[in-house]
């Protein structure tokens, strides 16, 4: 295990150097994000006691499709210079690879919420912060579900041709049961009210989501790279 | 061999499906509350549980390939998938059709209604996502895998929107009562038809599957040449 | 009421059937590319054969 946490700790930091060396996903995920909280004012009129009630929706669409832009280079990225293949011969398992991408998306994700989060409040006139730490720990939990699905997606699709146009169609159907736990736990805790009662059963399913499509990833990603 | 068993089956689901189509019309009699439209759910049920045969089959057959990686079980997961997204359309239409006269409007996010939704467009992306790879044994990987996936996700992607909806007010499902046993009876029996017809399905594109695969390789053969 | 009742209720039947021809007509369009392809590789292998 210690191996794995090692193998995974080092793509991770590759992964991660090379992207703030050039920020080209980063920039553009946070200028798009910014640019979908533009055009939701287009879609309805923002008065805040209307927007408090779908903030939740509003959030998490565009934390799914501002994380598109990062999660779907993700293996793709590889490809030039044969990266790729060099990767998946160099002396690390498939999961550990598999882990230290999912780590550096995550992070990468967590990064352009944590600037679109305080527009949207602007934006939106929203005071999310009443529950900070809890809102973090569901983001968290919702960007890992999101990161899962992109980032095995990624691999899945990196050989095609028609990559691009393929993605959004097959990713987001998949994701729809976490995204609809973190919707409906953020619009709670944006309202101002803690976690407790019914809406528990969001965090179960959330946990459970997470829990069940990690484990079953780490174990089909060998498959999907090496064959 | 096979072509017996297809003609038989198709013969066998069309002498049935006439049989219950003169009960259901003729002797059972109107439900009390929804009236003619009722009998749609003698096809609408059936078939949603005949797509979710074929899905199953599908999941297991990915399964077997990627753990004995013999292109067979891919030829399966294949048909069974594309026989089973027939169905689950017929599900959904006739599911809004009844939707229309009962509750007046086309559609409503109802958890069913919208969890078929959600599992068609999964398995829609499945048969894309074949479409896009040239190589036969990476196709068969990556879709299995997909396959496998979009399988766990059916049953969470249900009970999320049943919660879902648990909060947000919907319109009555009938109420909550019992069916008549002679319904129940003509639900199974119908479903008989049905299953025969997906299978013959599946055997006709199996066979298609094969042929497909035979012409490629006698293609690189006769090149060869 | 009733009336429409009763019409929509052959819609809905009708539609299911409409579902699986649809299908019944790709298998058939398949059936019909595969069989193309078998006279096309029978040309071919018969050409080959000539230039023998």
């Amino acid at each position: 295990m210690p191996g794995f946490l090692r193998d995974s700790l080092t793509i991770a930091a590759k992964d991660l150097r090379s992207e703030l060396r050039t920020k080209e996903a980063l920039n553009a995920s946070v200028s798009f994000s910014l640019v979908i909280l533009l055009l939701f004012s287009f879609a309805f009129d923002p008065s805040a006691e209307q927007t408090r009630e779908i903030s939740g929706g509003l959030l998490w669409l565009v934390f799914a499709f501002a994380g598109a832009l990062i999660l779907n280079r993700s293996f793709a990225r590889e490809l030039p210079n044969d990266c790729l293949d060099a990767l998946i011969a160099s002396p690390i398992s498939g999961a550990a690879l598999f882990a230290g991408k999912a780590a550096a998306n995550f992070l990468l994700l967590l990064a352009v919420e944590a600037v679109s989060l305080p527009v949207f409040g602007v934006f939106y006139n929203i005071r999310w912060w009443g529950q900070f730490w809890q809102l973090a720990g569901v983001l968290a939990l919702g960007t890992w579900a999101m990161t899962v699905i992109g980032t095995m997606f990624s691999a899945l699709t990196v050989n095609l041709r028609l990559r691009e146009l393929m993605l959004p169609t097959l990713v987001y159907p998949v994701m729809i049961p976490a995204l609809m736990s973190a919707i409906q736990l953020t619009t709670h805790l944006v309202g101002g009210e803690p976690l407790g009662g019914d809406v528990l059963v969001w965090l179960r399913l959330l946990v459970a989501f997470n829990v069940i499509f990690t484990a079953l990833a780490l174990s089909l990603v060998e498959t999907v790279l090496v064959g | 061999m096979r072509e017996r068993f297809i003609i038989l089956f198709t013969g066998f689901a069309a002498v049935l499906l006439v049989r219950n189509l003169y009960v259901m019309l003729v002797k059972l009699p109107d439900e009390a509350a929804q009236g003619a439209i009722f009998r749609i759910i003698f096809f609408h049920v059936p078939a949603a549980w005949t797509s979710f045969l074929c899905f199953f089959a599908a999941f297991v057959c990915s399964i077997l390939y990627l753990a004995k990686r013999n292109l067979r079980y891919d030829a399966v997961a294949l048909a069974t998938t594309e026989v089973g997204l027939a169905f689950a359309a017929g599900n959904l239409i006739t599911g809004m059709i009844w939707g229309r006269i009962i509750w007046g409007i086309w559609w409503t996010w109802d958890p069913r209604l919208t969890s078929m939704l959600i599992c068609w467009l999964l398995y829609a992306g499945y048969l894309m996502l074949r479409r896009a790879v040239e190589e036969p044994s990476q196709r068969a990987r990556i879709s299995a895998v997909l396959s496998i996936f979009a399988f766990v996700d059916v049953p969470i992607v249900f009970f999320s929107i049943k919660w879902w909806r648990t909060q947000h007010p919907q319109p009555v499902v009938w109420g909550g009562g019992t069916m008549d046993p002679s319904y129940w009876n003509m639900l199974f029996l119908n479903w008989v038809p049905l299953i025969l017809l997906a299978v013959v399905l599946i055997l006709i594109r199996l066979r298609q599957e094969e042929a497909q695969r035979e012409i490629d390789a006698v293609r690189r053969w006769a090149h060869a040449l | 009421m009733d009336e429409r009742n009763f019409t929509y209720m052959f819609y809905g039947f009708a539609a299911v059937w409409l579902c699986l021809a649809a299908y019944v007509v790709s298998l058939a369009a398949r059936e019909k590319r595969l069989r193309q392809q078998l006279d096309g590789l029978r040309k071919l292998v018969e050409d080959r054969g000539e230039k023998r």
